[in-house]
C-alpha cells in the first residue's frame, strides 16, 4: 500500500508553465480527483505521477522513495486512459495477461488473477473476446481490469468516463468507487466533471492556471470554497455585497444584505460598516409566497426534472438565483418572497 | 423509372472508363501473352502457324532458366528483407518522431522516386564501378587492395534496387503505425513493456497490413525490375525479366519470350498469394 507525496511539483513547457510547483499529500488508500477546466494542468500532473512527462522540478514520492527518475515501465502503476487504450489484437484475458507476462508471473498463477479481476469487473464470460466486440461501458472496465490485475502501487485514471453516456456513467462511478474502496487502492482521478470529483473521492484538488485552487473534503469544497472560481466551477453560486453590522463574541460578524442577515465567520478582522463579497448557493435560499424574507419578483423559471431553476429580481433592482425542488411552482412575474438561513453564507476571502 | 435505373447504374457508369482501360490495355495483352506463350516459333516472322508446349517444356527443361528464375526470385528476397530491416526504423521515426527535420526526412525518404530510372542506375554505375566512387575512396583510404566488385553480380542489383524500392517499403508502414493510437505505447509500458518490447508485442503486430503491403510492393517491383538491373547486371548477371526482354526484342522470339513472362508471372503470383495467407494468418493468431 502507497502514500503518494507530491512536492513543488512543476512542468514547463518552453516559456508556458503548465503546473507551478504543487504540493499533495496523498494518504495510503485514499482516493483523489484532481479537478479543473481544461488546461489547468490536471492531465499533466497525472502524466507526471505516472512518468510519461518529465518532470521540470519537484519530487513525486511513493512512499518517501522520489520516482522523478523511475521510467514510466518500472513506477508500477495502473493506468486507465480516457480512450480505454486496449490492446485490439489481443482478447480480453491477452489484455490482461499483458502486464502479468511483463512481470514473469507463473502461468497459473496468471491464470487465477486474471480470472478474479474478470470477476470483480464482471466480464468472466468475455475473456476471449476482442475489444471491438465490446460496447463502451465493457471496454472501460476491461481498461480498469487490466489495470487491477498487475496490483500496481497507485491506480491512474485520466477521464475514464468521458466518452460514456449520461446513465452509464453514473453507474460507473458507483462501480469504480465500489472496486476502489474494495481493493483499498491509492487513486488519483482525473476529471472536469464536479459532479464525477463530488461523488467519487475522499479529497478533491480544485486546479486553475496549473495551481492548487483548493483542495479538501467535497463538501468542503462545495460549502466552503476558498475562491470565487472554485465556487462557481464546483456549482452555482450568488454573489452579494453586504455590510457589517456587529462582531460578534465569538469571532465571528453579523451582515446585512439585500437578502437579510448572514452571520459568518471573521478571519480578517473586519469593522463595523465594511462592505464585504459573501457568496451563497442557490439552493440554500427558500422561496415562498407569504414569506418571511424579502419580496422579490419572478424573472423567469426553468424546470429540468427533479429541481426549478428561478432567477428573481430583489426590492433593490439585484438579480439571485435560486434552486428548489418542483414541488411548488412560480410562473414569471409572480411575487414571492425568499430567505435563506444566516449561516449558509460564506465569505470569499479574495473578494473586493 | 429513368431516373431510378440510372441512380441504379451511376456506380457502374463511374467505374466504367477505369474498368475499358484495365480490360483493354491490361487483361487483352495478358490474354493475348498468354495465347502467344502456346504459339510455335516462327521462321521470319513472330510466330508460326499451329500451337505447342514446347516452349513451356524449354523453359523448364533448361537449368540455365531455372537458375535464372531461382535468382531473380533471390533477388526479389533480399530486397524485400533490406527494404523491411532498413524501412522499418525510418517508417517509425517519420510516424511518431516530433523533429522539426521530419519533412526533409520524409523528402529525402522520396527522393529516390523524383529521379529519372534511368539516370538514378547510371548513377549507381559510377558509384559502384571499379574504378567507382566508392572502390576509389575504399582504396584511397588503404582499406582495400583491389576494387570490391559491386557492379555486374547480384550484389549491385540488390543495392540499387534497395534503394529504389525503400520508399514502397517505409509509406505503407508509415501510414500503418500512424493508424496506431499512441496512447497504446503508453498503456504498455503503464504495463512495464520495454521499448523493445512494445515494438516487438504492440507495433509489429498492429502495423502488420502495413508491412504486408509493402514487401507485396517491393517483392513484386524487384522480380519486374528492368533498367536497373539489365545496366548494372551487365550480360553477367540477368534477371528473367532481362531474359524476356531479350527474348522478345533481340532475338525475336515471341513465343519463347511469352512463356518465360508467364513463368515468372505466375511464380510471382504463387509466392504473394502464400506470403499474404500465411501473414495474416500469424497476425490473427497474435
Amino acid at each position: 500500500m502507497t502514500e503518494v507525496s507530491i512536492e513543488q511539483l512543476t512542468k514547463d513547457y518552453g516559456t508556458h508553465r503548465a503546473v507551478a510547483g504543487i504540493s499533495v499529500r496523498i494518504r495510503d488508500g485514499e482516493f483523489i480527483s484532481l479537478l479543473g477546466p481544461s488546461g489547468c494542468g490536471k492531465t499533466t500532473t497525472l502524466k507526471m505521477i505516472a512518468g510519461f512527462e518529465d518532470v521540470s522540478s519537484g519530487a513525486i514520492r511513493f512512499d518517501g522513495r522520489d520516482v522523478v527518475n523511475v521510467p514510466a515501465e518500472r513506477r508500477d502503476i495502473g493506468m486507465v486512459f480516457q480512450n480505454y487504450a486496449l490492446f485490439p489484437h489481443m482478447t480480453v484475458a491477452g489484455n490482461l495477461a499483458f502486464g502479468l507476462e511483463m512481470r514473469k508471473v507463473p502461468k497459473v498463477q496468471m491464470q487465477e488473477r486474471i480470472a478474479r479481476v474478470l470477476d470483480m469487473v464482471q466480464l468472466t464470460s468475455h475473456a476471449d473476446r476482442y475489444p471491438r466486440q465490446l460496447s463502451g461501458g465493457q471496454q472501460q472496465r476491461v481498461a480498469l481490469a487490466r489495470a487491477l490485475v498487475i496490483e500496481p502501487k497507485i491506480l491512474l485514471l485520466d477521464e475514464p468516463l468521458a466518452n460514456l453516456d449520461a446513465k452509464l456513467r453514473e453507474e460507473m462511478r458507483v462501480f469504480i468507487r465500489d472496486i476502489q474502496r474494495r481493493v483499498g487502492i491509492t487513486t488519483v482521478y482525473v476529471t472536469h466533471d464536479q459532479a464525477e470529483a463530488m461523488t467519487m473521492s475522499d479529497r478533491v484538488v480544485v486546479m486553475f492556471g496549473g495551481r492548487i485552487a483548493q483542495c479538501g473534503s467535497p463538501s468542503d469544497i462545495y460549502e466552503k470554497p476558498s475562491s470565487i472560481e472554485v465556487a462557481q466551477f464546483v456549482g452555482q453560486v450568488n454573489l452579494m455585497t453586504m455590510v457589517v453590522e456587529e462582531r460578534l463574541a465569538d469571532d465571528r460578524v453579523r451582515l446585512s444584505g439585500p437578502l437579510g442577515e448572514a452571520v459568518v465567520p471573521n478571519p480578517h478582522a473586519l469593522r463595523k460598516g465594511e462592505r464585504v463579497t459573501v457568496a451563497l448557493r442557490p439552493e440554500a435560499i427558500d422561496i415562498s409566497v407569504t414569506g418571511p424574507g424579502q419580496s422579490a419578483t419572478v424573472l423567469s423559471s426553468h424546470y429540468s426534472g427533479s429541481l426549478m431553476d428561478y432567477r428573481l429580481q430583489l426590492a433593490d433592482g439585484s438579480r439571485i438565483d435560486v434552486q428548489t425542488f418542483p414541488r411548488q411552482r412560480f410562473a414569471e412575474g409572480d411575487s414571492v418572497h425568499v430567505h435563506a438561513p444566516a449561516d449558509r453564507y460564506w465569505l470569499l476571502e479574495d473578494a473586493e | 423509372m429513368t431516373t431510378g435505373s440510372s441512380h441504379r447504374h451511376a456506380p457502374l457508369l463511374l467505374i466504367a472508363p477505369a474498368a475499358i482501360l484495365l480490360f483493354v490495355f491490361l487483361v487483352l495483352p495478358y490474354l493475348s501473352i498468354v495465347v502467344m506463350s502456346f504459339r510455335t516459333p516462327g521462321q521470319g516472322s513472330p510466330y508460326g502457324e499451329g500451337y505447342t508446349l514446347a516452349n513451356y517444356a524449354r523453359f523448364f527443361g533448361d537449368s540455365f532458366y531455372l537458375g535464372q528464375i531461382a535468382n531473380t526470385l533471390m533477388i526479389g528476397f533480399i530486397c524485400t528483407l533490406a527494404c523491411l530491416l532498413l524501412g522499418f526504423p525510418v517508417a517509425w521515426q517519420l510516424a511518431r518522431g516530433t523533429s522539426r527535420l521530419r519533412g526533409l526526412a520524409y523528402g529525402v525518404v522520396l527522393s529516390p522516386l523524383l529521379v529519372g530510372i534511368v539516370i538514378r542506375s547510371y548513377g549507381w554505375t559510377i558509384l559502384l564501378g571499379n574504378n567507382g566512387v566508392i572502390n576509389r575512396s575504399l582504396m584511397g583510404l588503404g582499406l582495400i587492395d583491389r576494387p570490391l566488385g559491386l557492379m555486374y553480380n547480384t550484389l549491385g542489383i540488390v543495392i540499387a534496387l534497395t534503394h529504389v524500392f525503400l520508399p514502397f517499403m517505409i509509406l505503407p508502414i508509415m501510414s500503418a503505425i500512424q493508424g496506431i493510437d499512441p496512447s497504446l505505447e503508453s498503456a504498455a509500458r503503464s504495463l512495464g513493456a520495454s521499448r523493445a518490447t512494445i515494438i516487438r508485442r504492440i507495433i509489429l503486430p498492429l502495423s502488420m497490413p502495413g508491412i504486408q503491403a509493402g514487401c507485396i510492393l517491393t517483392f513484386v517491383l524487384s522480380l519486374s525490375a528492368y533498367v536497373t538491373p539489365s545496366l548494372i547486371g551487365g550480360s553477367k548477371v540477368k534477371t528473367m525479366a532481362v531474359s524476356v526482354v531479350d527474348a522478345l526484342v533481340d532475338t525475336f522470339q515471341w513465343p519463347f519470350g511469352s512463356a518465360l513472362a508467364l513463368g515468372l508471372a505466375v511464380t510471382g503470383g504463387v509466392i504473394v498469394v502464400l506470403f499474404s495467407r500465411f501473414t495474416r494468418m500469424t497476425w490473427k493468431a497474435n
